[in-house]
C-alpha cells in the first residue's frame, strides 16, 4: 500500500521546489511573526450548548493558534477572529470561541459550532482560512455560505461573514458575501494548502469534545 | 373537416384544433407557444408554427391532414408606456445624512461641533463636540481616543463613523452616546459646525431631527430659519437615525421638475393639465373629454418626451409617420421611484413622486393579409382570415358553462384591457384600454428598484412566503407551512417566490410585505381601474349595473388575484364577474382561437 502522506509530501516538495526555480513563490514578506500577533486563547472548559437564541459560536480548527498564527497568505489569524467577532458584535449578537479538536474538516468544525450554538448559526473556520457559515438543521456536507478560496479573502471578507452569520441568526436574509473567484488561486496555493492541512491533522484528537475558548479584542 | 383557430396576441399565440362537420364540432386540442416578433408582423409565423404544431402533437394529428386555418383580423392596437420622475432631493453644503443604516451605536441625541477624531486632544475641556471618525481608524482606537478626550472633561456628544462600526464602538465607550455609522463620504463632513446626531431605541424612528421645531431648539433658530429647515425634518421622518449639520446655507430642497402640461384632443373639446397636479387628474380629464382622440405634450418638457417617445415606437412599428400616429387612449398612474439623493454624504435614496404612463395607438389596419400569406406558403394549407378579434373572442367566451348573451368580456392582456359587450340582438361594441400586465411588471420594477424582466414577471404572477426555518416557511397569509426534509440552504433566512416548480430566493434588502404592497397596489391601479374604464364604455347606456354577466379572459386572467380584484370591484356594481373556462376546460385562454373555430 502506498502511504498517502509521504506522497503528498514528495509531491509538494516537488512542486515547490519548481515554482521557487520559476520564482513564483513569493519572498515571504508578510512574515512578521511578532508576539503582539500571537493568539492568546486560553481553555475555560468544555463547550457547552448555548441557551441563548442572540450568539453564533466560532468553532476553530485544531492547529488555529496553536501550530499556525497566519493564514494562507500570511494574513494573522488572531486579526482574521477578531474580524469576525467584530462582525457578529456590530450585529448586536455575542460569540463564543470553541476548540474543535475531532476533526480538521472545515464542514464539520462548522456544523459541530452551529449544533453547539443556542441560535443554531455557526462558523467553522480553518487554520489556512477557509470558512463556513453553518446551520444546526443542514446536512455537515451542506452549508449557508462557503468561502474555499482563502488565498483572495481580506480581513472585511471575515468582517462580513461574521455580519452575515449574526444576520442569519437573528432571522433576516442578509445578501451572501461577495467573493473573488481567482482561478491562480487553486494551482498557486494547493500545495501548501495540502501541506497546512497536513499539520492542521496531526493535531486532530479522536474523541476529544469541542471546548471553549476566553478571547479579547486587543 | 380538421380546422385550426389561430389567435395571435400580443404575447401568445393560441390554437384551437376541431374536426368540424355540418353539424358538429368537436374540439381535439389546443396549442399555446409565445408570440414572435410584433403582433401583426410576418415575424409571426415562427411562433404560430410553434403553436399549430403543440395542438397537433397533442391531437397526433399529423399537418397533413389539416384542411383549413383561420385567423382573426387582429385588432390594430398597440400600446406603449413611459415613466418619468416629477420631483428630486437635493441637500446642498452637506446639512443632512439620513441614510438609516441597519445598526447605528448607541442611542439618544448629541449636539456639538463636527471636529475629527485625530484633534479630540486638542479641543479644550468643557466644549461640546461631535467626532467624525474616517475607515482608517480602528473600533478599538476610537473609542479609545474618544475615552481619552472624555476623561478630559470634553463632551464628545456623538459620533459619525465612515465604517460599519457604531455598536463596536458603542459598546467600548465609557458615557453612551449617539453614533451613525456607513456614511461613505465621510471626507465631506464639513468640520468646525454645529451638528446634531440622533439615535433612537430599535424598533422605533427619531423624534426630535424628523420635526423642525426640534431642530429649532437643538440649533436655537428663529421662525424664518425653522421654515427653511422643514424640508430636513421631512426627509428624515421615519429613519432610526439621523445627522444634521448646520451650514451656513445648508438646505435640503424637494425640488418639482416642471414635468410640463398634457393637452387632451377629445370628442367633447380640449382640456390641458399640468401633470405636476399628479395622475388623478389627468385620469379626471380624461373622462371629462373622453373619447380621446389625440393627446399631447409640451415639448421641451419631460411628458412631452414621454409622449413622444411613445409615439416614436409606434411610428416604427406601424411603418407610420411619428405625426400621424394619434393617441386614443392613456392611463396615467401616480407611483413613487427610489432614487439616490443629489449632494447625499451616505448614498441616500428617496422616494420619489413619478407618473406612469401608457399609451394606445389606433393604427391602420394590421397587415394580416401579408401573415396569412406567409403561413400558407410555408404549411402549404389555406389560411382564411375570419372576423374581428372581439367578435371572435366573445363567441369563445359563450362556451363557458353558465353564460348566456347578453354578455360582456374582459380581456386581460399584457398591453391593453380589452372590452367587448354583446347584446341581446348580436350587436357587438368594442373598446381598448392602455395599460395591462406590462405596466404592472413597470409599476413594481420602479417602486422596488429591479430592472431584471424575468424576476419581475415572477413577482407579478407569484405570492409569497418567508423562510422561517430549515423546516418551515411562512406565506402571505401568516399561515406556516413545514417540510419533512429540510430546505435548500440558498433559501434559508429569504423571502421567496413560490412557484409550481420551487421556490426562488430574493435579494436580502426586498421585504415581504413591502412587495406584497406594491404587488397589489400595482394591479389594482392598472387592472381595476382599465376594467372599471372600459366596462363603462361598452355597457348599455354607459352604466356597469346594466351588465349582467362579466367573463374575464386573457392571460393576465389566469393571476392569482387579478380575477379576485376585479369580481370584487364590480360587486359593488351588482355584477356577476369571474374568470372564463372556455369550453368548459381551457380556462381563459384560447377564446379567440375556440371562436374562429365555431365562425364557420
Amino acid at each position: 500500500m502506498i502511504s498517502t502522506e509521504a506522497l503528498v509530501d514528495k509531491v509538494v516538495n516537488e512542486v515547490l521546489r519548481q515554482l521557487k526555480s520559476e520564482g513564483i513563490v513569493d519572498s515571504p514578506k508578510v512574515k512578521s511573526s511578532n508576539i503582539a500577533s500571537q493568539l492568546d486563547l486560553t481553555e475555560i472548559g468544555p463547550a457547552k450548548q448555548g441557551t441563548v437564541e442572540d450568539e453564533v459560536i466560532i468553532g476553530i480548527s485544531p492547529a488555529f493558534g496553536r501550530h499556525f498564527q497566519e493564514n494562507i497568505v500570511g494574513v494573522p489569524l488572531k486579526d482574521i477572529l477578531r474580524e469576525i467577532a467584530a462582525g457578529v458584535s456590530e450585529e448586536g449578537l455575542q460569540f463564543r470561541i470553541i476548540r474543535v479538536n475531532h476533526t480538521a474538516d472545515v464542514a464539520f468544525i462548522a456544523h459541530t459550532a452551529a449544533k453547539l450554538s443556542g441560535s443554531g448559526v455557526g462558523i467553522g473556520i480553518q487554520s489556512r482560512g477557509t470558512t463556513v457559515i453553518h446551520h444546526k438543521d443542514l446536512e455537515p456536507l451542506n452549508n449557508l455560505e462557503l468561502f474555499p478560496q482563502c488565498p483572495v479573502m481580506t480581513l472585511d471578507t471575515y468582517r462580513m461573514i461574521g455580519k452575515n452569520a449574526a444576520k442569519y441568526a437573528k432571522g433576516e436574509s442578509p445578501e451572501p458575501v461577495p467573493v473573488v473567484n481567482d482561478q491562480m488561486a487553486r494551482p498557486k496555493y494547493q500545495a501548501k494548502a495540502a501541506v497546512m492541512h497536513n499539520f492542521e491533522t496531526k493535531y486532530v484528537k479522536t474523541g476529544v469534545k469541542p471546548v471553549e475558548l476566553s478571547f479579547t479584542f486587543n | 373537416m380538421l380546422v385550426a383557430g389561430v389567435d395571435i396576441g400580443n404575447n401568445t399565440v393560441e390554437v384551437a384544433l376541431a374536426q368540424v362537420t355540418e353539424h358538429k364540432t368537436v374540439f381535439l386540442s389546443s396549442g399555446i407557444a409565445p408570440t414572435t416578433g410584433v403582433k401583426g408582423t410576418t415575424a409571426n409565423i415562427t411562433g404560430v408554427k410553434f403553436a399549430i404544431n403543440d395542438a397537433l402533437k397533442k391531437a397526433g394529428v399529423d399537418i397533413k391532414n389539416l384542411d383549413l386555418i383561420r385567423i382573426n383580423e387582429a385588432t390594430p392596437v398597440i400600446s406603449d408606456m413611459a415613466m418619468e420622475t416629477i420631483t428630486e432631493t437635493i441637500i446642498t453644503e452637506s446639512t443632512m445624512i439620513g441614510h438609516n443604516p441597519s445598526t447605528p451605536g448607541g442611542r439618544g441625541l448629541g449636539v456639538g461641533k463636527t471636529t475629527l477624531i485625530f484633534h479630540l486632544d486638542k479641543v479644550k475641556p468643557g466644549e461640546e463636540v461631535i467626532a467624525i471618525v474616517p475607515q482608517s481608524v480602528d473600533f478599538e482606537h476610537a473609542a479609545a481616543m474618544i475615552n481619552s478626550a472624555s476623561s478630559r472633561g470634553v463632551y464628545v456628544e456623538g459620533a459619525v463613523v465612515q465604517k460599519d462600526d457604531g455598536v463596536l464602538i458603542a459598546n467600548r465607550l465609557n458615557n453612551k452616546i449617539p453614533i451613525v455609522d456607513e456614511v461613505a463620504y465621510i471626507d465631506k463632513v464639513p468640520l468646525g459646525m454645529p451638528a446634531a446626531v440622533e439615535v433612537a431605541e430599535q424598533g422605533y424612528t427619531i423624534k426630535t431631527l424628523s420635526n423642525p421645531y426640534g431642530i429649532a431648539t437643538v440649533f436655537k433658530l428663529s421662525p424664518e430659519e425653522t421654515k427653511n429647515i422643514v424640508p430636513v425634518a421631512r426627509a428624515l421622518i421615519g429613519n432610526r437615525s439621523a445627522v444634521v449639520i448646520r451650514t451656513p446655507a445648508g438646505d435640503v430642497q424637494e425640488r418639482r421638475i416642471p414635468a410640463g402640461s398634457i393637452v387632451l384632443f377629445g370628442e367633447k373639446g380640449r382640456t390641458t393639465v399640468d401633470l405636476d397636479e399628479g395622475a388623478k387628474k389627468v385620469m379626471e380629464e380624461l373622462d371629462r373629454i373622453y373619447p380621446l382622440h389625440d393627446a399631447q405634450g409640451t415639448a421641451g418638457t419631460n411628458v412631452g418626451g414621454l409622449l413622444s417617445k411613445i409615439r416614436s415606437t409606434m411610428a416604427d412599428l406601424t411603418g407610420q409617420k411619428p405625426d400621424s400616429i394619434k393617441i386614443q387612449d392613456i392611463l396615467a398612474v401616480d407611483t413613487l421611484v427610489q432614487q439616490k439623493v443629489k449632494g447625499g454624504l451616505a448614498n441616500e435614496f428617496f422616494a420619489e413622486d413619478a407618473v406612469g404612463m401608457a399609451a394606445m395607438v389606433k393604427s391602420s389596419r394590421l397587415p394580416m393579409e401579408k401573415v396569412a400569406k406567409i403561413i400558407e406558403e410555408e404549411l402549404s394549407v389555406p389560411v382564411h382570415i375570419a372576423g374581428v378579434e372581439a367578435q371572435m373572442a366573445i363567441n369563445g367566451a359563450l362556451t363557458t358553462p353558465g353564460t348566456a348573451k347578453p354578455l360582456a368580456i374582459l380581456d386581460l392582456g399584457g398591453g391593453s384591457v380589452d372590452a367587448a359587450y354583446l347584446t341581446a340582438d348580436g350587436k357587438v361594441k368594442t373598446v381598448h384600454m392602455a395599460g395591462a400586465g406590462d405596466m404592472v411588471n413597470m409599476l413594481m420594477g420602479a417602486e422596488l428598484g429591479i430592472t431584471d424582466k424575468m424576476l419581475l414577471e415572477d413577482l407579478k404572477c407569484n405570492p409569497l412566503a418567508k423562510v422561517e426555518s430549515m423546516f418551515s416557511i411562512r406565506l402571505e397569509d401568516e399561515t406556516v407551512k413545514f417540510f419533512d426534509s429540510p430546505l435548500d440552504p440558498q433559501l434559508f433566512a429569504r423571502v421567496v417566490i413560490l412557484k409550481d416548480d420551487g421556490m426562488i430566493p430574493l435579494p436580502g434588502n426586498l421585504k415581504l410585505e413591502k412587495i406584497r404592497t406594491v404587488r397589489r397596489e400595482a394591479k389594482k391601479k392598472v387592472f381595476v381601474t382599465n376594467a372599471i374604464r372600459a366596462l363603462k364604455q361598452v355597457a348599455p347606456a354607459g352604466n356597469i349595473r346594466l351588465l349582467d354577466f362579466v367573463v374575464l379572459l386573457g392571460g393576465s386572467a389566469l393571476d392569482f388575484e387579478i380575477p379576485d380584484m376585479i369580481s370584487d370591484a364590480l360587486a359593488n356594481y351588482g355584477v356577476v364577474a369571474g374568470r372564463g373556462n372556455i369550453r368548459g376546460t381551457e380556462g381563459p385562454r384560447n377564446a379567440v382561437a375556440t371562436g374562429l373555430v365555431l365562425s364557420g
